[in-house]
């Protein structure tokens, strides 16, 4: 092993200073970095911002729109529409908005639900569908 | 030796700091607006993002003004009164330019784009709460004086072989909004954004020195991806029949009409169309799609300066030969 | 007329040069090779040329450390082909801390200080340095500084090895007459200033 020559091989100092290095190693994994990367998401009626809220912390919310009120969960770090009043409820099979981005939307209560922050990860700039 | 060392350092600081200054590692100005009818998202790259803005501001602009001329569902626009008029209307050069445009994609595919379905769609009526299949005289009815030659269009007059005939311009106007946005822009001095509206997507210039990675949308799985492809300066639209359709007996029964049989086409799952317009692109999609695999693949192949591929009903992909080997499948 | 004190110390300096140019280049020789080697993560490197720098530190001062790890870097680049590239700016900025907190760590306690020391603040100071630069230039994304504890640790680890090499090395080269002027500076805990500037 490489412990023992290198144990000789250190000075006081060397020691001193290895201690505190590995003190800073240690506490770096500690570091609240995590903070940064946490998406929002912006909900917009008849495009107007009128909700936003932190995508880490689960929640229900409703925003109302020309037709109605459109029902939203945040949960695990994902946002999906849970219920709106529109005719066809395309909204609701949209799935979940989460880290891989993208748009949800509910066209005929003219709600859009994005991410702001750069949160997201995907193979692609844009989806044509 | 403090010079000797010094002097490469400075040269290093002010290479870096020119180089910093040369690439600005801005974010893109991106912003989302509900127009036509569908979310359309326009994202635009540069050095100063209050003139990105500002220029956004204006081609949503507009799309919203195109979206009074052409929209089936305001009283007002100039596509609702075509379609009240008896005889000769003149129309704005937008809705002529389109017009002609629309008539060419409908003559090169033998009919399968057709303007003249205003009155089948709003028989089907797929945006009501719970559509139904209508009945075969119905159908027969409001396919009555549709076709390639019901529009005679010269310079801007514009008139209708049969008074009845109701336009719909579903199929086009949309990419034709998004050219004009992208105009738009480019007249403002963007040099690198992408509009995409509902999936129409076309783009300005490349992104951050590279080319945009389009995803292209799965028709059976929600939310994921099929395919992407790395393009700039081109427009990509796709139609499918996932994207508006209700399910009657076990069928399903989607927005794509085929004006020959005055029902949804069969064959096909979605057709993916790259050209230099989206407007071309968008009626392009919609009339491969109408064709079926094979007749759709052939018409993408016959025009110039045209890609795509089709996804057939048994899940097969068939890809233009200029497209080969570009797309990343998943 | 010419004493031999002055011969002496004219030909110390002559050889400091010569071996100065050799630790520079074997520092590029080990950089590029390090470069080319295929690694697991690509940001993930052991910083084997940092070895000399601390070598060159202890024989020589920390001047002799700036320009092993000035030229390297610049030359390094010029042989790479990655001049002005992102991955230059990083290893530039790696380079610029680390050389910053060793020649500092080593100026604090110039008696006390071992290689190992020297060599472990070194790697934590490039891990840093690179990584601020990277989210500088390239990412200016928090996240990226999610990658910092995982490099933190790898560098703590790859500090200590180098070290112990630079230990090793410094051990075999005093051992040879090349450096015997330098044996008896190392009883002044290798500053080589104390023979340089007062020969008489």
């Amino acid at each position: 092993m490489v412990l023992g020559p290198l144990l000789e091989r250190m000075t006081g100092a060397d020691r001193m200073v290895a201690l505190l290095a590995g003190l800073v190693v240690v506490l770096s994994f500690f570091l609240p970095l995590q903070s940064g990367p946490g998406g929002r998401v912006v909900v917009s009626v008849e495009n107007r911002t009128v909700f936003t809220a932190p995508l880490d912390q689960p929640r229900d919310f409703s925003v109302e729109g020309p037709l109605g009120t459109t029902h939203m969960q945040i949960d695990a770090g994902e946002v999906r529409i849970t219920d709106s009043p529109c005719p066809q409820k395309i909204c609701l099979g949209l799935g979940a908005l989460g880290k891989k981005g993208g748009l949800l939307a509910c066209v005929p209560n003219r709600v859009v639900v994005n991410l702001a922050g750069e949160a997201v990860e995907t193979d692609y700039d844009l989806l044509s569908r | 030796m403090l010079r000797r060392t010094l002097l490469p350092l400075a040269a290093v600081l002010l290479a870096l700091w020119l180089w910093l200054g040369a690439t600005p590692s801005d974010g893109p100005v991106v912003r989302t607006a509900l127009v036509m009818g569908t979310l359309v998202e326009i994202k635009a790259y540069g050095a100063d993002p209050n003139r990105l803005d500002t220029a956004i501001t204006e081609a949503f602009a507009e799309m919203a003004r195109l979206e009074q001329l052409f929209s089936a569902h305001l009283e007002q626009s100039e596509i609702r009164q075509l379609s009240a008029a008896r005889g000769v209307r003149t129309v704005s050069s937008e809705v002529a330019e389109l017009l002609i445009l629309g008539q060419m994609v409908a003559r090169r595919s033998q009919g399968a784009f057709d303007m003249g379905l205003g009155r089948l769609v709003a028989l089907w009526d797929l945006q009501s709460e719970s559509p139904k299949v209508p009945s075969g005289e119905q159908i027969g009815a409001a396919l009555r004086g549709t076709g390639p030659e019901s529009l005679t269009i010269n310079g801007q007059q514009v008139k209708k072989t049969d008074p009845a005939l109701q336009l719909d311009l579903g199929g086009i106007a949309k990419g034709y909004a998004v050219d004009r946005a992208v105009a738009v822009l480019r007249q403002a001095g963007v040099k690198s954004a992408a509009v995409n509206a509902g999936g129409d997507i076309r783009l300005l210039g490349d992104r951050l020195g590279e080319d945009w990675r389009i995803g292209i949308q799965h028709p059976r799985k929600a939310g994921e991806v099929m395919a992407t492809i790395a393009l700039r300066d081109r427009s990509v639209v796709t139609s499918g029949d996932y994207e508006r359709f209700f399910e009657q007996d076990g069928r399903r029964y989607h927005h794509l009409l085929d004006p020959r049989t005055g029902y949804p086409a069969r064959g096909c799952q979605s057709v993916t169309v790259i050209a230099g317009d989206a407007a071309l692109a968008d009626a392009l999609a919609t009339a491969a799609f109408v064709l079926g695999p094979r007749a759709g693949l052939a018409l993408l192949e016959r025009m110039t300066d045209v890609e795509g591929f089709v996804i057939t009903d048994d899940g097969q992909r068939l890809v233009t030969t200029g497209l080969d080997g570009q797309l990343q499948w998943f | 007329m010419t004493s031999s004190v002055d011969k002496s110390l004219e030909l110390e300096q002559v050889r400091q040069r010569v071996f100065l140019a050799l630790f520079i280049a074997l520092a590029i020789a080990v950089h590029a090779i390090e470069f080319l080697l295929p690694s697991p993560l690509p940001w993930f490197r052991v910083g084997l040329a940092n070895i000399l720098t601390v070598t060159a530190l202890f024989l020589y001062g920390a001047q002799a450390a700036w320009t092993v790890t000035l030229t390297r870097i610049l030359v390094g680049a010029l042989l790479l082909g990655t001049l002005f590239s992102p991955g230059f700016f990083l290893s530039l900025s790696g380079g610029l801390l680390a050389t910053v907190l060793m020649t500092g760590l080593y100026g604090c306690l110039p008696t006390r200080i071992g290689p190992v020391g020297v060599s472990l603040v070194g790697a934590l100071g490039h891990a840093s340095g690179q990584l601020l630069m990277a989210w500088l230039l390239i990412i200016r994304h928090p996240s990226v500084w999610l990658m910092l504890p995982y490099f933190l640790l790898f560098s703590f680890i790859s500090g200590l090895l180098n070290g112990l090499a630079a230990s090793y090395l410094l051990e075999f080269l005093l051992k040879h007459p090349a450096f015997a002027q330098l044996k008896t500076a190392r009883a002044g805990r290798l500053r080589i200033k104390s023979h340089t500037r007062n020969p008489l």
